[in-house]
């Protein structure tokens, strides 16, 4: 009995122990893979010599990946360079990702709490205002902007971060909702803490880790709507490279030079991807300690 | 002799980040048919865990490293769930101890019972209802046919827990688990509720196997009694024998942690302060805090479009607390205790009458006035985890109010707090832990020490020792005292507790539905309640009514 038991722990505490290595890393791994290649095709792709994503060389158009060294990637249809591009593009998409980001976090962190403190009427009108925000289609809303005002990365960057806060601010609202009943709370308003008080120092700090673990999911919807809107020629504009821009410019030579589209439709698969699952990872340590 | 369980050198032992430790270690007992067994002692004990050892429920990190047990002649130890599925229920009824997250709140309450029936096959169809109002009827609920098909929401706290007593004892079986039954329920429903479990369990022959923190209540209903401390059994034997001469140091501490009629007073009688001025000691004319007709109305609407109604949460309530003076207002869930330590800091205003806090209205003070006030009035809740933002260390949560009334520089905080805890008798080293780090009983210490970072005159204790165990509880209600007789500090004691605030009140204020409706001494108040309610408060302390006595 007393063996068996102890046999029973010293393999129990070996199982515990591998799950611990083993249990979160493999997709943890993976997708910090995918996160350093895209760092290196973002950071260390402009320090290379020869580095040049605009001049044309018809000379060597439409090159075949890995044919030619000095055209790692190949080339497009105006013999610029692809890796080049695909490294200015991808990090115009992660610009405007994370700035749009940080808009709509910041905004709906704002309504949120403010929300879910004061509740009341002011707690109806801006959860109300947050349902009319997600009835429009922001796809839609943003054509109908860029159409009428044309189109920069700096409007995309704001236009984006202010049609998506919504999510951010039922999250910070539903738990600060909550947060307002607990005693500790109380106790503070009971000291004499004032509502910018309790709202930054003991709101925000509970709220904060949630709504960047939402953020880092958003990261991969941003970059979806900024590529589809290159990709119909209303995002960024030309000859400005970007991840939707450049599958636009290939897809004419889909079925000849496929390489075009995929190399930057990969791309987009490792930054979404890569977000996303390290975000997954992460949260689920979180929610195991 | 053949005991209906016997459980044999029972050890449990759960897997945590932190690694492996036992919940429990060489746990034996029996129980035979008919009898009942308490397991008694504090949180942490093993108490529940050996319960759910029993049926086979442990949490998933949980396991059985060693011992036996055995129902009725077989061995379970090491039973697959199959064979547990058939004995759960139908050999070990169960009866949880939270009633509202015990049942299911979208599904009827008959059908809950009836699910219990059916997994074993005991009866179906028109056979399962009328049995399902059958026991419906013996767990004492009114009207069993309507009640039936009512949600649980609709049902008040102990009949939902007489719902969880028909759901444990519908397939009959052999073994009753009450996990802490009463915990959860009004104190007054408490003794009706156990009551009705010895008689049903008397009449069916049913063994209970009893789990609670509360060893003169274990005394009172129990056979004989396990004491768990901190995972090993310290004592066992009959319940008699263990009430009256406590062999071990632990179980002595435990009976003489736990209030009753018998216990010493915290503190001295006081001369009741007369309205007509007379008799009062010097200085202490005015009293601190007056509440002069105070009522307090919620309106509630009725239905999704209904009208409002006011719903009356304190009515008419009058009395002062003068300085240095402990002040209990007592009374069950619901009684409006609460909303009076809620208007007494200022959290909400009434709706009737004015509160006065050193001579001026609360309700008037502004600005600066509100801050001062705000800083001589502070709060000590129930909940000790919930007191303290899981995200703040106790230094800052001490230094906070000094930081909200701007009161000196960073040093001169920090050493406030850290004189702070060693006045509440905590170590310095606590100073740079998170709350998630401690015990209750040290957290309830810290929160006391931030509700005295400032100037403070009057303590709002809002349950403050419900949640704690008995000699944790003993050791908060001296600390209080003396932290009281130090500082003149006046308190609102709250609590539904009449055995704990004999030991430290002043004075006592009985409350039911809103009203005060018994108000004196401690001793007027226990030895000649005049009120049904009051009475009916003290009958819910084990240990049974004090002989009536000159007050």
């Amino acid at each position: 009995m007393t063996q068996a038991t102890t046999r029973l722990r010293s393999g129990t505490q070996a199982k515990a122990l591998t799950a611990g290595l083993l249990g979160a890393a493999p997709s943890l791994v993976v997708a910090s893979a995918m996160l350093v290649v895209v760092a290196l095709i973002v950071i260390v792709v402009p320090l290379l010599p020869g580095f040049d994503a605009y001049s044309q060389d018809l000379s060597t158009v439409r090159e075949h990946p890995f044919s030619d060294m000095a055209h790692l990637l190949g080339t497009d249809a105006l013999g610029r360079d692809v890796l080049d591009r695909l490294s200015v593009a991808t990090r115009t998409s992660l610009i405007v990702a994370f700035g749009a980001v940080l808009i709509s976090m910041t905004l709906g962190l704002a309504v949120g709490l403010v929300s879910g403190w004061r509740r009341g009427r002011l707690d109806a009108f801006l959860m109300g205002v947050a349902d009319i925000q997600l009835s429009i289609p922001v796809v839609l809303l943003l054509i109908v902007v860029v159409a009428a005002v044309g189109s920069s990365t700096g409007l995309l960057v704001v236009m984006l971060g202010l049609t998506n806060w919504v999510g951010y601010g039922r999250v910070a609202r539903s738990i600060a909702v909550s947060l307002r009943e607990r005693e500790f709370v109380t106790a503070v308003v009971a000291a004499g803490g004032s509502s910018w008080w309790i709202i930054t120092r003991h709101l925000l700090p509970h709220v904060l880790p949630q709504v960047v673990i939402l953020a880092a999911f958003e990261i991969g919807t941003v970059i979806t709507i900024e590529s589809s809107l290159s990709f119909i020629g209303l995002g960024i504009q030309p000859p400005t490279p970007s991840l939707g821009g450049l599958i636009a410019d290939g897809k004419n030579y889909l079925q000849t030079d496929p390489a075009l589209v995929i190399v930057p439709a990969l791309m987009i698969l490792l930054v979404i991807g890569g977000v996303q699952f390290v975000s997954q990872g992460l949260t689920a340590r979180r929610a195991r300690r | 002799m053949s005991a209906l369980l016997s459980v044999n050198d029972l050890g449990v032992s759960f897997t945590t980040p932190a690694g492996e430790f036992d919940a429990i270690r060489h746990v034996s007992f029996d129980i035979a048919a008919g009898e009942t067994l308490a397991i008694v002692g504090e949180s942490g004990s093993g108490k529940s865990t050996t319960a759910a050892s029993v049926n086979r429920l442990l949490a998933d990190n949980g396991r059985i490293s060693g011992g036996s047990i055995v129902f009725d002649g077989t061995p379970i130890q090491d039973s697959d769930e199959r064979t547990m599925r058939r004995i759960r229920g139908r050999g070990i009824g169960l009866v949880p101890q939270d009633p509202m997250s015990n049942l299911d709140p979208i599904q009827r309450v008959g059908t809950q019972i009836r699910e219990a029936l059916e997994v074993h096959g005991l009866a179906k169809g028109a056979a399962a209802r009328s049995r399902v109002v059958e026991l419906l009827e013996m767990v004492g609920i009114p009207e069993p046919e309507r009640r039936a098909r009512q949600y649980p929401h609709e049902l008040s706290g102990g009949m939902r827990q007489r719902i969880l007593i028909a759901i444990g004892l519908a397939c009959r079986p052999k073994l009753l688990i009450a996990d802490e039954p009463t915990s959860a329920l009004d104190v007054t429903v408490q003794r009706t509720i156990l009551d009705e479990l010895d008689r049903l369990t008397t009449e069916l022959g049913t063994a209970v196997l009893l789990i609670t923190h509360d060893l003169p209540l274990a005394a009172e209903r129990a056979d004989s009694i396990v004491v768990l401390y901190r995972g090993d059994v310290v004592e066992q034997g009959g319940a008699t024998g263990i009430l009256e001469s406590p062999q071990h140091e632990y179980t002595q501490r435990l009976l003489a942690a736990a209030p009753d009629f018998d216990s010493i007073r915290l503190v001295a009688d006081r001369p009741a302060p007369d309205s007509s001025g007379g008799g009062v000691a010097e200085g202490s004319a005015a009293p601190l805090v007056s509440l002069r007709s105070v009522g307090k109305e919620y309106p509630i609407r009725n239905g999704l479009w209904g009208a409002k109604t006011p719903f009356v949460a304190v009515e008419d309530s009058t009395f002062d607390i003068a300085r240095g003076e402990t002040v209990a207002v007592v009374g069950g869930s619901g009684s409006g205790k609460s909303t009076t330590a809620r208007l007494v800091l200022g959290l909400e205003a009434p709706t009737r009458g004015t509160i006065d806090f050193d001579g001026a209205d609360i309700g008037s003070l502004r600005g600066a006035e509100r801050m001062r006030f705000r800083s001589r009035v502070q709060p000590v809740f129930q909940n000790p985890y919930g007191s303290l933002d899981a995200r703040w260390t106790v230094r800052r949560s001490i230094e906070e109010p000094m930081m909200l009334h701007g009161v000196g520089d960073a040093a001169s905080r920090k050493a406030r707090a850290l004189e702070l805890l060693d006045r509440v008798a905590l170590t310095s080293a606590t100073a740079d832990k998170l709350p998630t780090e401690m015990s209750g009983g040290q957290l309830q210490r810290v929160a006391i020490a931030r509700a005295l970072a400032l100037r403070t005159d009057l303590v709002v204790l809002d349950e403050a020792v419900s949640a704690l165990d008995v000699v944790v509880q003993e050791q908060i209600l001296e600390l209080l005292v003396e932290l009281q007789n130090e500082l003149g500090l006046a308190y609102l004691f709250i609590s539904h507790d009449l055995a704990v605030v004999r030991l430290v009140a002043h004075r006592v204020h009985v409350m039911d539905h809103g009203r005060i409706v018994e108000s004196g001494t401690p001793d007027q108040i226990f030895h000649a309640p005049e009120h049904d309610y009051t009475r009916s408060l003290l009958q819910a302390i084990p240990g049974g009514v004090p002989a009536p006595q000159e007050a």
